[in-house]
């Protein structure tokens, strides 16, 4: 961009500041809020103190919520990686057939939430499926299916065919050359869109209210919490999980954007 | 081996996401009675949509309300992506990062603290009338449509900064220059170039913000209380209480024709304009 008069630099700067300030305002006031205790439904600011995340540790639900959190990413993860993988090494480089059925994986993402949750719900019931964590985990993966589908599919579209090519001409096979070469050039990929898929199911909510059975989710137990108002250890374990997706942010940036930036320079 | 890959590879998305979404558009021309869902086809679900008069003012306050909340993430994100690309290098992804990482955060957890932010005993309320604005604490944002559009626009503005910020980006500098060698003033150039040329960028801004707007039912769930109903919240209610399942999955057509016609609406203006630079 060519040089802007001063006075506009300042006015877009401070429209930026004040958009970061709203971004980042939700997240700060739980986490301000964790380092002190509340009474009568005011915060006393006098004294910071860590009672919150003493509760936290004694308060058996949410931790439970947790647990199943954890439980439902991790085989969303492993289903999603491996069947998102599959399906781009099926589709790359194929043509027919293969515009319609991207598109069938990217519905559960375009569609808004409650629609795919409803379609799934009916679904489960005219199948005779249960809502369990069976149901939960179904609606996640075709959910994030669609991630893991594209970063997979973009880095199989940037590997160089020589590679391939080279392996068959040293003699590889098929199975050899898809261990010893594709899979490991598709590694950060697979890794980046694991996360990328561990961070949406962690935060799913609105497929998870429609679909779950009698055990839910953390944001599912959160949002039924919420309507009669948070207890204090809850701002607790909110600055825990901002931590944490922030970590899942940086991991996921370390897996994903380094090889491209690298390419791009050379 | 290859046979069976192949049957997978169309199996699976075809059977957990074509076959549920076709049995809910069939359910739609389904009934209920007395509790149960009766098997016979009618248009009933449609015509009370259409007939009833509740259900269409929704829709179109609906629609209006998340059109809203689309021009005010626009209006604020669009000098904040303007911003990014005056900055040089590394500060511009850095800055960047910083601005989309809350999209990453917690959504419930951001929805409860914007609550308690707009809330009677909530900061703002508490700011304005410390800074001597207000007497006492107003009922403006809470519970109510205004509290459902800024909580809703507060969570969306960072889906907005991304695609204004890669058409913005993409604009050659060798046209910014041109004219300023032409001897058009910045505003000129501004209006004449990088405007026009970012137009693409706004319109897909503007209908993803659209369709995560209609497309939500918690926000306005925590934050609307009474009067602020909106079409996803009487969806979701079709599920629960009212438990009248085809008459949600006609509610969730109408929704989907215009997710899909907002969609369609920004594909076209995103790139149109687009390929003709």
């Amino acid at each position: 961009m060519s040089a802007l008069p001063r006075p506009s630099t300042i006015f877009l700067a401070a429209i930026t500041a004040l958009v970061a300030v709203l971004l980042y305002s939700p997240l700060f006031v739980p986490i301000v809020s964790s380092f002190f205790s509340i009474a009568h439904g005011d915060v006393d600011w006098s004294s910071p103190t860590l009672s919150t995340y003493r509760a936290l540790a004694g308060n058996h639900d949410i931790l439970a919520a947790l647990r199943t959190t954890l439980i439902v990413g991790l085989c969303t993860v492993v289903l999603s990686v491996v069947s998102g993988t599959l399906l781009a090494l099926y589709y790359h480089g194929r043509r027919s057939g293969r515009s319609i059925l991207q598109f069938i994986i990217f519905l559960p993402f375009l569609m808004p939430p409650i629609i795919s949750g409803l379609a799934l719900l009916i679904f489960f019931r005219e199948i005779g499926l249960e809502r369990s964590l069976l149901t939960v985990v179904i609606g996640h993966t075709v959910f994030v299916l669609a991630i893991v589908y594209r970063t997979v599919l973009m880095r199989l579209q940037s590997m160089s065919r020589t590679l391939v090519e080279a392996s068959y001409d040293l003699g590889a096979t098929g199975w050899q050359t898809f261990w010893r070469i594709i899979l490991p050039n598709l590694s950060s990929a697979m890794v980046g869109g694991a996360i990328l898929a561990f961070a949406l199911s962690f935060d799913e909510t609105m497929i998870t209210i429609l679909v779950t059975g009698t055990q839910s989710t953390l944001p599912v137990r959160l949002w039924a919490m919420m309507r009669l108002g948070f207890s204090p250890d809850i701002n607790a374990l909110v600055a825990l999980i901002l931590m944490f997706t922030v970590l899942l942010c940086v991991l996921a940036a370390r897996f994903l954007i380094p090889r491209q930036m690298a390419t791009e320079r050379n | 081996m290859s046979q069976l890959v192949t049957v997978l590879a169309f199996a699976l998305p075809v059977i957990f996401v074509l076959v549920p979404l076709a049995i809910f558009l069939v359910y739609s021309f389904f009934s209920v009675d007395q509790g149960t869902i009766v098997y016979a086809p009618t248009l009933g679900n449609y015509v009370r949509f259409f007939t009833d008069p509740i259900f269409l003012p929704v829709f179109w306050n609906t629609i209006v309300l998340c059109v809203s909340v689309a021009v005010i993430c626009i209006l604020l994100a669009y000098p904040a992506a303007y911003f990014l690309t005056t900055l040089k290098g590394r500060w511009r992804y850095a800055l960047l990062m910083l601005l989309l990482v809350p999209l990453l955060m917690s959504y419930v957890i951001k929805i409860y603290a914007i609550r308690s932010i707009l809330g009677l005993n909530g900061f703002l309320n508490k700011a304005l009338v410390a800074l001597g604005i207000l007497d006492q604490p107003s009922t403006l944002f809470v519970f109510n449509m205004n509290a459902i559009l800024l909580t809703l626009s507060l969570l969306l503005i960072p889906f907005a900064i991304l695609p204004i910020f890669l058409s913005l980006e993409r604009i050659p500098q060798t046209l910014l220059r041109a004219s300023d060698d032409l001897g058009a003033s910045s505003l000129q150039t501004f209006l004449r170039i990088t405007l026009p040329l970012s137009l693409p960028g706004v319109a897909s801004a503007a209908s993803f913000v659209f369709v995560l707007a209609i497309g939500d039912f918690l926000t306005p769930q925590m934050v609307g209380g009474i009067s602020g109903f909106t079409f996803g919240r009487i969806l979701y209610s079709q599920f629960g209480t009212a438990y009248n399942w085809p008459f949600g999955a006609a509610l969730s057509v109408a929704l989907a024709i215009v997710v899909i016609a907002a969609i369609l609406v920004g594909e076209r203006f995103g790139r149109s304009r687009g390929t003709s630079v």
